[in-house]
């Protein structure tokens, strides 16, 4: 135990001085009306949160962050009369930025088979992929994950934020580039902070109502007892959408393959209905009647459509007006990556793994439990298990955040 | 557009008939406006009187000024006579009127109106109308009906479009909430001496006319048929050994209880859950109860948070009317208990 205990204080000494190092040199622009802003500090892994934090000149959270080295750094996305004001009520709320968090946690993709693995803690039944709510072997909830994040991720979790940004902030809420910004979570994911005044003052039912709009939750566009209508395909909001979903699934692939992916048999009848929807969705210029017979089919294109143009994103986040979020330009000290500040421009191209990393000089011994094989900046390493390596110093960074290596002893040179 | 006294008369909500309020008040002061017997007193407690016995104002016509003054004047009186169902009721007829007057208005003056009561950014795109989504928001998840959720509307570049009729029913909607906080704000020190003997006289007359209670969720009887669907499931899934999201179980438990259910018994719903420990259980049960730790008695969450976490299930024609749970639960047990479909249980 006592071998233990000093190689974690090895460790965390090793992450503080680098992360000095990074906050020395730290320049970030402060966030918008930042003294408005309760800010929150994690110094240590396992110690408490600081909270209930306010400066009122940018140059102070600069010397705080460079006097701590803290490892996580938070901010409200609310504003308030008294930021630090240690309960939340005497805090008295002003507004709050609209927040959306986009986690490849929440989005089944399949390269998490090849590198996401859980073990019940329980009876140690382990398996690869989304870990599943419970045990299947004992049924417990105490479930350990081990993720890791590759570049299938990425592109699934930059989709996600490019639907949010362009087809529903932009196209249908009418915010501009300006009023968005997406930072990378540092981990598996994206933040995507709207500031403006338009929502700065909504309420947790209004924010509802938007997550429900960007989910496409309670849609009831295929719904009712009465007439269905087809929308046409330029109708705004999520009439038009549904319709081009309907139509991209339709014209997309063989009558076959579209009859099994709808589990539906390709019968002629199917083969007319078909038909029947592609000319009416192409021709129609305002909202028309469904033809008669295809009611089933309709509902079975418009709940498929409404799954692949829906937004995956956590309305716990969203709904909560006071929630705090990582502050972009400080460092994650789950990954020690950058939560990296973007453009709706720069993240096409984003590549957390050259662009979020902190650390890009010198060379450090660790010990790796488990890695798989990453790219780093220019190089792939890896895979590797429990073996003593020379890495570079932000891959071992990124290891020794994550808990999946320790620094081993005199493996820190000049870095 | 400019507006006239007649449109101060009709809709409170207008600059202009802050304004005429202001300068009457200043002239003549409330003493004098106010005073035993006056035109505008006696409007004032019309007024109330029509909320409380037709649902809804009307329009006194006779004489604009005393239709203009008899507003504020019946806020203050409602808020002295103190009882949260009347403010609820006025508030309500008001609307109604507002509601009903802008139905024989033009577009143009509807969007006017929208744009001067409450500061809305309201666009006329050749025949359509469109209201900033914000804006929408601000009274929209009030209303009930699927219908109105912003998922269902045609929302594009910032803007819902909306009918004249959507329009009008927005704006009354938004007035009610404005006179609903505009009672609570009004400082009861501020109600002269004199007034006494007329909110003592609306008190004893209306009182008796108002509906027996608010809402309130006190049942304390069990009846399985007449749970709310999403309910039903829950605790068919519990029965059954399912292991539900933390979200659902805190449902079902604050549902359960609220019922008048005790944490004993709910206990044993939850024994056939996978991970199932008696002693976390209980103590939890208990907390939610308001036994244990904060003393706060936990209310299940409303439609519309069960919608966003995928616990509303296959919503039935009682669903439509309620936006809680515990609404449908009453609504049903009425209906069961009366035989016959029952009365609305929202107001």
């Amino acid at each position: 135990m006592v071998a233990r205990a000093k190689t974690l204080s090895a460790d965390e000494a090793f992450l503080k001085r680098l992360f000095r190092s990074y906050y020395e040199k730290w320049n970030e622009k402060p966030p918008k009306d930042f003294e408005k802003r309760e800010f929150a500090f994690m110094m240590t892994k396992e110690g408490e949160m600081v909270r209930h934090k306010s400066f009122s000149e940018w140059s102070e959270v600069k010397e705080f962050l460079r006097r701590n080295a803290p490892l996580h750094v938070f901010y409200s996305s609310a504003y308030y009369l008294n930021p630090d004001a240690p309960d939340m009520d005497s805090k008295e709320w002003l507004g709050a930025d609209l927040i959306f968090d986009i986690d490849v946690d929440h989005i089944p993709t399949p390269c998490k088979e090849k590198h996401d693995t859980w073990t019940c803690l329980n009876c140690g039944f382990a398996g690869r992929g989304m870990p599943p709510e419970e045990c299947p072997n004992c049924s417990s909830k105490r479930i350990e994950v081990k993720t890791w994040f590759c570049d299938e991720c990425l592109l699934v979790a930059k989709e996600e934020a490019m639907k949010l940004i362009e087809d529903f902030l932009i196209a249908d809420f009418g915010f501009s580039t300006s009023e968005i910004t997406v930072a990378f979570s540092g981990r598996r994911g994206f933040h995507v902070h709207v500031e403006s005044d338009v929502v700065k003052e909504l309420d947790q039912r209004a924010r509802r109502e938007i997550v429900d709009y960007v989910k496409g939750v309670g849609l009831a566009i295929a719904e009712g007892r009465g007439r269905v209508l087809i929308p046409p395909l330029t109708a705004p909001g999520w009439f038009g959408r549904v319709s081009r979903g309907v139509y991209e699934i339709l014209s997309g692939r063989s009558i076959d393959e579209l009859a099994s992916s709808l589990g539906l048999k390709a019968t002629k009848k199917f083969r007319e209905g078909v038909e029947l929807l592609t000319s009416s969705l192409e021709r129609a210029e305002d909202f028309q009647a469904l033809p008669s017979g295809l009611r089933k089919m309709w509902k079975v294109l418009v709940d498929k459509a409404v799954q692949e143009k829906r937004c995956e994103v956590d309305e716990r986040v969203t709904t909560d007006i006071k929630r705090l979020i990582r502050m972009p330009g400080s460092l994650h000290g789950g990954s020690g990556l950058i939560v990296t500040k973007l453009s709706v421009k720069e993240l096409e191209t984003f590549d957390p793994l050259r662009q979020a990393v902190a650390f890009k000089k010198g060379y450090v011994k660790v010990r790796v439990h488990e890695m798989p094989e990453i790219r780093f900046l220019d190089d792939v390493w890896g895979p590797f298990r429990n073996e003593v390596v020379e890495i570079p110093a932000g891959l071992a960074v990124y290891l020794i955040c994550s808990g999946n290596a320790t620094i081993v002893k005199g493996g820190v040179r000049a870095c | 557009m400019m507006f006239s006294k007649v449109d101060a008369a009709k809709y409170p909500f207008i600059k202009l008939a802050s304004k005429l309020v202001e300068d009457f008040d200043q002239r003549l002061g409330l003493e004098v406006i106010a005073s035993p017997g006056s035109d505008v007193l006696k409007r004032s407690v019309e007024r109330i009187r029509e909320a409380v016995y037709v649902k809804s104002t009307s329009f006194f016509r006779e004489d604009l000024d005393v239709e203009v003054l008899s507003y504020p004047l019946a806020l203050l009186i409602v808020k002295a006579v103190g009882d949260s169902r009347l403010f609820n009721l006025y508030a309500e007829a008001e609307k109604n009127r507002v509601f009903l007057n802008m139905l024989s208005e033009s577009s143009s003056k509807v969007v006017a109106l929208a744009r001067d009561g409450f500061d809305w950014e309201v666009l006329e795109d050749g025949g359509k109308l469109k209201l900033k989504f914000n804006n929408y928001l601000e009274v929209a998840p009030a209303l009930l009906d699927p219908y109105w959720k912003l998922v269902n509307r045609s929302l594009r570049y910032g803007y819902v479009e909306v009918s004249k009729r959507e329009l009008a029913r927005l704006i009354a909607e938004a007035f009610r909430s404005k006179i609903l906080k505009r009672i609570e704000e009004l400082d009861l020190s501020t109600v002269p001496g004199f007034l006494k003997p007329t909110v003592d006289m609306v008190r004893n007359e209306v009182l008796s006319a108002l509906p027996k209670a608010d809402i309130n969720y006190e049942v304390s009887e069990f009846r399985p048929s007449a749970l709310p669907p999403c309910i039903a499931q829950l605790l068919k899934d519990a029965e059954e050994g399912k292991n539900i999201p933390h979200m659902a179980r805190f449902t079902l438990a604050t549902f359960l209880i609220s019922i008048g259910k005790r944490p004993e018994e709910v206990l044993e719903v939850f024994r056939r859950l996978p991970d199932f420990d008696e002693a976390k259980t209980l103590y939890h049960l208990r907390h939610v109860a308001g036994e244990i730790g904060s003393r706060t008695k936990y209310v299940p969450p409303s439609c519309a948070t069960l919608r966003t976490f995928g616990l509303c299930v296959s919503p039935d024609d009682v669903c439509s009317k309620v936006r809680h749970p515990l609404a449908y639960y009453k609504l049903k047990l009425r209906r069961i208990q009366h035989g016959g479909k029952g009365k609305n249980a929202v107001s």
